[in-house]
C-alpha cells in the first residue's frame, strides 16, 4: 500500500519553486582530465537489456528497418529506425551477431541473463555462478579509485538462481546486490561522510577497524563449533566482514583525498518506476558522474531484468509506450508497431549515456575513448533462446579498439562471447589469457 | 494404489517374478521378487525401460531431458537418486508411459516401483546416519523485521532498507540454498542496527514534547455541500479536513499519540464507516506522488451528537516526511501531513464517475466527521520509556559497579538477541568491545547503543544458530524453530522457559506448544508469509488490467492528469484479494479443516467489495469474514479466488497455461519445468488482449503441431481449460469475446451505471466459453465445478502431500530431497488417518523427527 520510501518528491520541490535549475553537473571536464599514457583512466561498463531484441527477418536477408541491428551481414554500419539514436556514434560502436556463452545454454527460458557478465558454466549440477568481468577488473585495478566498482540494476538486490537481478558476482555463489535507488547511489558515491568532518571520519574508521577485529574473533569462536556443512555456509559471513575491513582500510586511505563535489539538486533522485524514461536517465546520469569524478572505473547496470513480470519494471513498455501487456509480452508476440518503438526507446536511453561520455573531453580525447561499454541481452530475437546474443560494444578507441562494423559470427563462424570479454579485459589493463570458455582474443575489433 | 494395477499376467517378462505377483498383491504388496540392487536392475528394470521408455528417453531422444540408458542400477552408490525419484513419481501416478504408447501391466509397474522405492529407502537410511544436510541460514527480511520488533518492544520499519530476499515462484525465501549474504547486506544490517538503537535508548533528561491541535467546526458547507469537518469517500476540497492537516514539529525518535474526536453520518441501511488516519508526505493524487504510513483505523458507529475520542499510537520514525519547498527565499520547512480517509467501499465506487463526476454521491453513502486531531510526541507518560529500561534497567550497580552493570546489561540483551543463554566468551568479547568504544562515545547510553548495534550484526543474531559450550540444549534450537515457523519471529518467554527446563524434549509438550502458537495472533504473520509464497500470488498486484474490458474493477480517478488510473493511497480490491486468500487459509487452520477445502469449500472469505465483485449478496462492511456460499456463486476453495486468477491472467483474458502451471505447482505439487531454450516462441499466445486473442483451441492446436511443445503441453494445457470460466479479474463468465473482436473504448459518461455496463459486456462477450478438457490421466471435465469434483474424488491425497511438503520445507528452511520422501510418506499416512485436518498436519510436522532434529547449525559441544 505504502510506496517505497525513496519515492519522495524532490521533483515536486524543483517544480513547485518555479525555478529553473540548469546547473552543469560539474565543470564539463572529467576529473581525470589531462591524464594520458600509462595514467590514462581505463574504464569498463556492462549494461543489460532483457527479453532479447527485435530482429524480424526480411526477404532480401538484410536487416529489417526496425531491427535492433544496423544490418544483417558483416560490414560497415548503416542506421535505420531502431538504430538511429546511435547514428552519430558510428565511429564508436561495433555490433556482433553470433556471440554467446555456452555455459548458459542449459539455463533455459529467461535465465541466461544470470551469466551475461560471467560466462560461467551453469549447465552442470553445480548451480553457482562465477566472477563477472567487472569484478575481475575491480580486483586488479579497483584500488586506483575510491570505489572498486558500481553495481546497478532496476530491481535491486541479487535475485536468485535463474532470475538474477544483478550482473556482478564476486565469485561462485556470491552475487553482488545491485543498487536501484538513485538516492542510495548518490549517498554512497558522493556523500559518503554525511555531515561529519574528515577528521571525525578518520578517527571513526580507526575505531571501526578494531571493532571489526573483535567481530571477526567472535565469528571465529562460533565457527569453530559448527559442523563442516554449516561452516561452509557461514563462510559468506566471514567474507562479508572481511570485505568490510578492507573497505575501512581503503576508505581511510581515501580520506586523504578530497571528495568530488556533485550537486544533488540537478539530479532527479526521487524519480519513480512510473516514469521509466526519467528513472533510467537518472541511473545513467549517476553512472556517468561516478565515472566522470573518477570515483570508480568499473560498473554494471542491469537496466531490465528477466522475470520482471511480477513487478513494475516489467511494465516499462506499458508506462512508456502504452503497450497493453507486460514488456515480456513484446518479446513473445513481437507486435510490428511496439517492438520497434521499444527498441528505439531502449537505444535512446543507452545512446544518451554514450554521447555524454563522448562529449566530455578527457586528456587527449574524450571519456568514451577511455571507456569500453558493452550493451546487450542474453537472448536473441526469440525470448526463450539462449544462443546468439545481441551485442553492441562501444568506446575504448584510445584503448586499442576500432569500430564502425557489424561482425556476424553466426553458424560455423561462431565464437564465445568470452573472447570479446578477453579483449575488453586486456583493453582495461587486466592481463588475462583466459576467461570462462574463451578461446582467444577477438582480433576483429583491435585497431 | 493410484494406478490401476492389472492382475492379468503377461507383459514383457510376465513369465518371471510376476507369476507370484498377483498373489502377492492381494496379500498386501510384499516385494515381488525383483532382486535388490544391480542384479535386479540388469535383469528386470533395464528390460522394462528398454521395452517401454527407451524410445523417448534413450540414446535417440531425451524428452524432458531424461535418459534412462545411462542411469546406473546401483542406488546404494548415491548417484542419480533425484532422477530415480522422478521416475518413481511418474510411474506411481501412471503419468508415463504416455497414454498413446505401449502400456505395461499394472503388476509390472508395481514391481519396478517397489524395486526403486526399497533401493532409495536403503540408501536414505544409510546416508542419514552419516552426513547431515546443511541448513544454516540467515534470518529472512521478514524474520528480521519481526525479531527486531519483539527484541526492542516496538515496531520500526527496517525491512525496506534491506536488499530484497531472493524469490522463486512456489518456493520459500527462507530456503537455505537461496539465501546469500554479502558485504552490502552486512552494511545495511549495521545501518539498521544503529537506527534501531538510536530509537530504543534515549538520552538522559526528559525531552521536549511537541503538541499540535487542529479543530474543524460544521460552520457551513465548505466544498460541494460538505461541511469542513466531513470526510467523504471522494476526498473533498482544500477547505475540509479530508485535505489533511500540516504537522510542523515532531521529535526525531519516539512514540507519538494522535487523538481524534470523530463520529459517523450514516444513511439508512448502513451501520458503520471505516475511518483511517495516515501520516506522511503530501499525497498528490493528480501527480501520483506522496508516501505515507498508516496511523490506525476505526469503525465509527456513533452519531454527531455523540462525538467520541479515539487514540492511536505509533512510532514517528516510520512516517515519511515532506521535504520543504524550494522558493526564491530558500528552502521551506520540512513538514508532515496527517490525513483522515473514508475507506468505505461497496465495490461500486466507479458507478458515479463520469467526465464531470458527480460528488453528490458522497452524501448517499457513509461519511465520517472529524472534529479535531491532536498530535503529541514523544509520549512521556513513563520516562524513560519501557523499551529503554528494558535494556538499561534500573539497578544500584550502575553507580556502585559500572563494569558489572554493563556486563549485566549486555548479558540480558544478548541472551534475548541470541535466543539462548550467552556464553562467557561471547560476553567477555562484547565487554571488551564496550571498553574499546567508550572513549569515543562518552556516555553510557551512546556506548551501549554502538555495542548493541554490533550484537545485532553478529552471526549469533543474524543466523539461525545456537552456541554450544554446554550452555545450550537442543531445546533452544527447537524453541526458535517453532517460533520462526509459526510466528516468523523469536521465541517468547514461555518457549524459552520450557527450553531452559528441558521440557521441549517431550513431543506432547511440542504438540501443545504448536497449538498455542497457532492460536496466537502472531501466527497470522506466518500464514501470510507462507501463503503468499506458496501460492505465488504477489504478482497479482502488478498485472496490467485492461480498463476497456474491465472499467469497474479498479477504483479509478475520474478526471485530471491521472484520469482512468487507479486511485492511490487507499486499500484496493487487490489488497482485499490478498487478504481473502490469506484469511481463507488462516480460517482453515483455525477450524482444523481438511485440506480438501483448498479445492472446494462451503464458505468464502469476503468483505463487501469482494462480495460485490464476485456477485455474492448480503455482505456488508470492510472486515473480511467467512461467508456461506451457494453453488451458483461459483466460489469455494483456492482455485476460484481473485488473487490466483488475476495473477495467472494477462489482465485482459485468462491465461490457461499460467493457470495450468499454477494448479500443478501450487495445488498438486508437481514441478513444471520452464519451456526449454531454443523452443521457438509461438506467434501468439492466448488472451493477450481481446482484439488479438486466439482461441484456446487454436492455441492448443499450435502447441500440438510442434512436437517440442506438445511433449509437455499435452500434459499441461488441459489443466488450464476449466479455468476459462473465470475471466482475467477472477469473475465467473459464460461468454467471452469472439476471436479477433475489437473492444470498443470504454465510455465513462455513457456506460457508468451497472446496467449500462452489463449491456456493454453483452455486446463484447458473444461467444460461449469453452471449458471442456480431458484431464491428463483423468476423465473429461466440463468447467471448474467438474474439475473440482474430479480433484476431490481422486486427488485429495496429492493435495495433502503437497501441503505437507510445502509446510515441512518452510518449517525447516530447506528444499526437500529424495531423502525426505519417507518422512513425508509417514506424515501423509498420519494425515489420512486424521481426515487431512490442516492444524493436525502442522502439529504432526512439528513433532516429526525431521523437524525435531533438523540440524540448524548444530554445534559441537
Amino acid at each position: 500500500m505504502s510506496k517505497k520510501s525513496w519515492h519522495l518528491s524532490r521533483r515536486e520541490v524543483l517544480r513547485g519553486g518555479g525555478i529553473t535549475l540548469a546547473l552543469p553537473f560539474l565543470n564539463s571536464m572529467s576529473l581525470a582530465a589531462g591524464i594520458t599514457g600509462a595514467g590514462r583512466p581505463k574504464r569498463m561498463v556492462v549494461s543489460y537489456i532483457a527479453y532479447g531484441v527485435y530482429d524480424p527477418s526480411t526477404k532480401d536477408g538484410k536487416a529489417h528497418e526496425w531491427s535492433w541491428y544496423p544490418r544483417h551481414d558483416s560490414g560497415p554500419l548503416t542506421f535505420k529506425n531502431s538504430t538511429a539514436p546511435f547514428q552519430s556514434l558510428e565511429k564508436y560502436i561495433t555490433y556482433f551477431r553470433g556471440l554467446d556463452h555456452a555455459g548458459g545454454y542449459g539455463l533455459g527460458g529467461h535465465s541466461s541473463g544470470d551469466v551475461f557478465a560471467t560466462g560461467a558454466d551453469m549447465s552442470g549440477p553445480e548451480k553457482t555462478n562465477n566472477i563477472s568481468i567487472d569484478q575481475l577488473a575491480a580486483k586488479t585495478n579497483g584500488h586506483k579509485t575510491r570505489y572498486g566498482s558500481l553495481v546497478m540494476g532496476t530491481e535491486g538486490g541479487t535475485g536468485s538462481y535463474g532470475m538474477s537481478k544483478t550482473l556482478s558476482h564476486y565469485g561462485p555463489g556470491r552475487p553482488i546486490p545491485s543498487l536501484h535507488r538513485p538516492q542510495d547511489i548518490f549517498n554512497r558515491f558522493f556523500n559518503p561522510y554525511g555531515n561529519r568532518s574528515v577528521k571525525d571520519v578518520r578517527s571513526d574508521l580507526k575505531r571501526e577497524a578494531s571493532v571489526l577485529d573483535l567481530m571477526m574473533e567472535n565469528y571465529k569462536s562460533l565457527h569453530g563449533k559448527l559442523d563442516a556443512e554449516d561452516r561452509q555456509k557461514m563462510d559468506e559471513y566471514l567474507e562479508s566482514v572481511r570485505s568490510l575491513e578492507q573497505r575501512v582500510e581503503r576508505t581511510s586511505e581515501w580520506t586523504h583525498k578530497p571528495l568530488p563535489k556533485v550537486d544533488a539538486k540537478v539530479l532527479n533522485l526521487d524519480v519513480s518506476y512510473t516514469e521509466p524514461t526519467e528513472y533510467i536517465g537518472c541511473m545513467y546520469d549517476l553512472l556517468f558522474l561516478a565515472l566522470q569524478t573518477d570515483s570508480t572505473r568499473f560498473a554494471t547496470f542491469m537496466t531490465e531484468s528477466e522475470h520482471s513480470t511480477g513487478n513494475m519494471v516489467g511494465n516499462f513498455a506499458n508506462q512508456v509506450l502504452g503497450y497493453t501487456g507486460a514488456t515480456h509480452d513484446i518479446a513473445h508476440k513481437r507486435p510490428d508497431d511496439f517492438s520497434g518503438q521499444w527498441e528505439v526507446w531502449r537505444a535512446e536511453r543507452h545512446s544518451k549515456f554514450l554521447k555524454r561520455l563522448r562529449d566530455t573531453p578527457e586528456g587527449d580525447g574524450n571519456m568514451l575513448d577511455n571507456t569500453v561499454v558493452l550493451w546487450g541481452s542474453a537472448h536473441p530475437h526469440g525470448s526463450h533462446g539462449t544462443k546468439d546474443y545481441p551485442i553492441q560494444i562501444a568506446g575504448g578507441n584510445k584503448l586499442g579498439l576500432k569500430h564502425g562494423f557489424l561482425h556476424n559470427y553466426e553458424g560455423d563462424r561462431k565464437k564465445p562471447l568470452a573472447n570479446l570479454f578477453l579483449t575488453m579485459l586486456n583493453a582495461v589493463d587486466v592481463p588475462v589469457d583466459r576467461f570462462a570458455d574463451s578461446t582467444g582474443e577477438l582480433t576483429d575489433i583491435l585497431a | 494404489m493410484r494406478y490401476g494395477a492389472s492382475v492379468a499376467l503377461g507383459g514383457v517378462f510376465g513369465y518371471l517374478p510376476f507369476q507370484a505377483a498377483s498373489a502377492a498383491e492381494d496379500a498386501g504388496g510384499s516385494p515381488f521378487g525383483i532382486p535388490a540392487g544391480v542384479e535386479g536392475h540388469k535383469s528386470y528394470v533395464k528390460v522394462f525401460f528398454d521395452t517401454y521408455c527407451i524410445k523417448c528417453h534413450g540414446p535417440d531422444k531425451s524428452k524432458g531431458k531424461l535418459t534412462l540408458h545411462t542411469l546406473g542400477g546401483d542406488l546404494s552408490s548415491g548417484q542419480g537418486l533425484e532422477r530415480w525419484e522422478d521416475i518413481l513419481d511418474v510411474l506411481e501416478f501412471g503419468e508415463m508411459p504416455p497414454e498413446d504408447e505401449k502400456q505395461p501391466k499394472g503388476v509390472e509397474v508395481q514391481a519396478i516401483v517397489q524395486w526403486i522405492d526399497s533401493g532409495l529407502r536403503d540408501y536414505v537410511e544409510k546416508a542419514n546416519k552419516e552426513a547431515q544436510v546443511p541448513s544454516a541460514r540467515r534470518l529472512t527480511n521478514f524474520e528480521y523485521q519481526n525479531t527486531m520488533r519483539d527484541l526492542l518492544g516496538f515496531e520500526l520499519d527496517l525491512k525496506t532498507a534491506l536488499p530484497e530476499d531472493p524469490k522463486k515462484p512456489y518456493h520459500f525465501n527462507n530456503t537455505s540454498e537461496f539465501m546469500l549474504l554479502g558485504p552490502e547486506q552486512v552494511d545495511r544490517y549495521l545501518e539498521n542496527a544503529r537506527r534501531a538503537m538510536a530509537s530504543a535508548i534515549v538520552d538522559a533528561g526528559k525531552p521536549e514534547v511537541h503538541r499540535q491541535k487542529w479543530t474543524f467546526e460544521p460552520r457551513g458547507p465548505a466544498f460541494a455541500g460538505e461541511q469542513p469537518d466531513e470526510v467523504g469517500v471522494y476526498p473533498g476540497g482544500r477547505r475540509t479536513i479530508s485535505a489533511g492537516v500540516t504537522l510542523n514539529k515532531w521529535p526525531e525518535t519516539g512514540e507519538y499519540r494522535i487523538k481524534i474526536k470523530a463520529a459517523a453520518i450514516l444513511p439508512p441501511g448502513y451501520d458503520e464507516v471505516p475511518l483511517r488516519i495516515v501520516m506522511g508526505s503530501a499525497l498528490k493524487s493528480d501527480a501520483g506522488t506522496g508516501d505515507y504510513a498508516p496511523v490506525g483505523t476505526v469503525y465509527l458507529k456513533n452519531d454527531v451528537d455523540n462525538l467520541q475520542e479515539f487514540e492511536f499510537r505509533g512510532r514517528i520514525e516510520n512516517h515519511p516526511v515532506q521535504v520543504g519547498q524550494v522558493t526564491k527565499r530558500g528552502v521551506g520547512p520540512t513538514t508532515m501531513q496527517i490525513y483522515p480517509q473514508n475507506l468505505f467501499d461497496n465495490g461500486q465506487l466507479n458507478d458515479h464517475r463520469a467526465n464531470h463526476f458527480d460528488r453528490s454521491w458522497n452524501f448517499d453513502v457513509p461519511r465520517a466527521v472529524v472534529r479535531s486531531i491532536e498530535f503529541e510526541g514523544p509520549v512521556t507518560d513513563t520516562w524513560p520509556p519501557e523499551h529503554h529500561t528494558r535494556i538499561l534497567f534500573d539497578s544500584p550497580l550502575r553507580e556502585s559497579d559500572p563494569k558489572a552493570y554493563v556486563r549485566a546489561v549486555l548479558e540480558r540483551f544478548m541472551t534475548r538477541a541470541f535466543r539462548r543463554p550467552v556464553n562467557p566468551d561471547e560476553l567477555a568479547r562484547f565487554e571488551r568491545l564496550y571498553q574499546m568504544l567508550e572513549p569515543g562515545f562518552g556516555t553510557l547510553e551512546a556506548t551501549i547503543r554502538e555495542t548493541l548495534s554490533m550484537v545485532l550484526i553478529s552471526p549469533q543474531f543474524l543466523y539461525h544458530t545456537n552456541a554450544g559450550n554446554g550452555v545450550t540444549t537442543s531445546g533452544y534450537e527447537l524453541a526458535s524453530r517453532l517460533s520462526y515457523f509459526l510466528w516468523g519471529t523469536m521465541p517468547d518467554e514461555e518457549l524459552l522457559t520450557l527450553a531452559a527446563k528441558g521440557k521441549l524434549q517431550d513431543p506432547i509438550m511440542v504438540a501443545a506448544q504448536t497449538r498455542r502458537l497457532l492460536a496466537d495472533a502472531r501466527s497470522r504473520d506466518f500464514v501470510d508469509n507462507f501463503t503468499t509464497q506458496w501460492l505465488s500470488i504477489e504478482k497479482m498486484k502488478a498485472v496490467n488490467i485492461n480498463r476497456n474490458l474491465f472499467p469497474r474493477f479498479l477504483f479509478t480517478v475520474p478526471n485530471g492528469e491521472r484520469a482512468g488510473q487507479e486511485v492511490l493511497f487507499r486499500p484496493t480490491i487487490r489488497d482485499y484479494m490478498h487478504d481473502e486468500t490469506v484469511g481463507f487459509v488462516a480460517e482453515l487452520i483455525k477450524r482444523n479443516a481438511s485440506v480438501s477445502n483448498f479445492v472446494h469449500s462451503d464458505f468464502a472469505y469476503l468483505n463487501e467489495p469482494l462480495a460485490a465483485h464476485y456477485g455474492v449478496e448480503g455482505v456488508k462492511g470492510l472486515r473480511l469474514r467467512p461467508v456461506a456460499i451457494k453453488p451458483e456463486d461459483r466460489l469455494g476453495g483456492l482455485m476460484t479466488q481473485g488473487s490466483v486468477l488475476v495473477a495467472n491472467g494477462t489482465g485482459s483474458a485468462p491465461h490457461p497455461i499460467y493457470r495450468a502451471v499454477w494448479l500443478r505447482e501450487a495445488i498438486l505439487g508437481d514441478e513444471v519445468k520452464p519451456p526449454p531454450a531454443e523452443v521457438p516462441a509461438l506467434s501468439d499466445s492466448a488472451g493477450d488482449s481481446a482484439d488479438t486473442a486466439v482461441t484456446i483451441k487454436d492455441l492448443l492446436a499450435q502447441h500440438r503441431q510442434q512436437e517440442s511443445c506438445n511433449d509437455c503441453h499435452v500434459r499441461l494445457d488441459p489443466w488450464g481449460i476449466p479455468f476459462e470460466e473465470y475471466n482475467a479479474i477472477g469473475q465467473f463468465q459464460t461468454k467471452i469475446p469472439r476471436p479477433g473482436a475489437s473492444v470498443p473504448k470504454y465510455n465513462a459518461k455513457a456506460e457508468k451505471t451497472f446496467e449500462a455496463y452489463q449491456e456493454r459486456l453483452k455486446k463484447i462477450n458473444t461467444v460461449q466459453v469453452e471449458a471442456r478438457a480431458r484431464v491428463p490421466n483423468g476423465p473429461e471435465v466440463d468447467g471448474m465445478a467438474d474439475l473440482k469434483k474430479y480433484l476431490l474424488k481422486d486427488r485429495v491425497e496429492d493435495v495433502a502431500e503437497n501441503i505437507i511438503r510445502r509446510l515441512l520445507s518452510y518449517g525447516i528452511g530447506r528444499l526437500l530431497t529424495y531423502r525426505d520422501r519417507f518422512v513425508v510418506g509417514e506424515l501423509l499416512k498420519k494425515a489420512k488417518d486424521e481426515d487431512f485436518a490442516l492444524q493436525d498436519i502442522i502439529v504432526s510436522i512439528c513433532i516429526s523427527d525431521t523437524f525435531l532434529k533438523s540440524p540448524q547449525t548444530t554445534e559441537k559441544q
